[in-house]
């Protein structure tokens, strides 16, 4: 997905990590994608670089559908959607 | 996902429970059993204690620093949460406790589950996938 389509998403679910340096976003993210449905969409703002590969391949290892990242200033957004 | 979890010191408790944690989200099994130096940080008493580092014992300053500055959980922390997220046992060696003055499942901290024996360690490693000594 571009840029532009990634920000329009409405998500269901946001998971600010930014406190946190590894594992934390990945902890996060564990725990709050049990919260939500099959088919709703999770942001987790991390500003840990290790991030960025580690929680899409968990996604897809985990059955969930790794949507894209968007970088921003002094962190990033990984948008999930549940499997 | 076994780990023979043999060092005390802060700096190697602290990197199994990040190891721990990324085994825990990712649903695995784990055992971990607690072998000789291990065993005095989970009695009683000793788990706010443990200060010292294996590696680099010169830099230990700056090593609690960096951890408040990131914000790193306590590995105490991390132990809790890859037990709340995933089936994680913590076994303590029985000789390795009474070398510390821990000899019942009352002389040691909540995270531990049960007090076994090497026959155990070895049997649960032979049939694990993945294998790790800290």
């Amino acid at each position: 997905m571009s840029t532009e389509e990634l920000l329009a998403i409405v998500v269901d679910k946001s998971v600010d990590a930014r406190g946190t340096a590894c594992p934390g976003p990945l902890l996060e993210a564990k725990k709050a994608i049990g919260t939500i449905s099959s088919g709703q969409i999770m942001e987790v703002l991390s500003a840990d670089e290790g991030t960025k590969k580690d929680i899409p391949k968990w996604a897809n290892k985990k059955g969930h559908e790794y949507l894209g990242t968007v970088e921003e200033s002094g962190f990033f957004k990984i948008y999930l959607k549940k499997g | 996902m076994t780990m023979a979890l043999f060092s005390g010191s802060i700096d190697k408790l602290t990197g199994a429970g990040v190891v721990l944690s990324g085994a825990a989200a990712d649903d695995m099994d784990i055992d971990v059993y607690v072998l000789l130096m291990a065993a005095r940080s989970f009695v009683k008493g000793n788990e706010k204690k443990v200060d010292g580092l294996s590696e680099y014992p010169e830099l230990k300053e700056e090593f609690f620093k960096s951890l408040e500055t990131l914000k790193v959980s306590t590995w105490i922390e991390f132990f809790e949460m890859a037990k709340e997220l995933t089936n994680v046992k913590i076994h303590i060696c029985s000789l390795a406790g009474k070398m510390w003055g821990g000899e019942k499942m009352e002389d040691f901290i909540d995270l531990a589950d049960d007090i076994c024996g090497i026959g155990e360690y070895i049997t649960s490693a032979q049939e694990a996938d993945v294998h790790l000594f800290i």
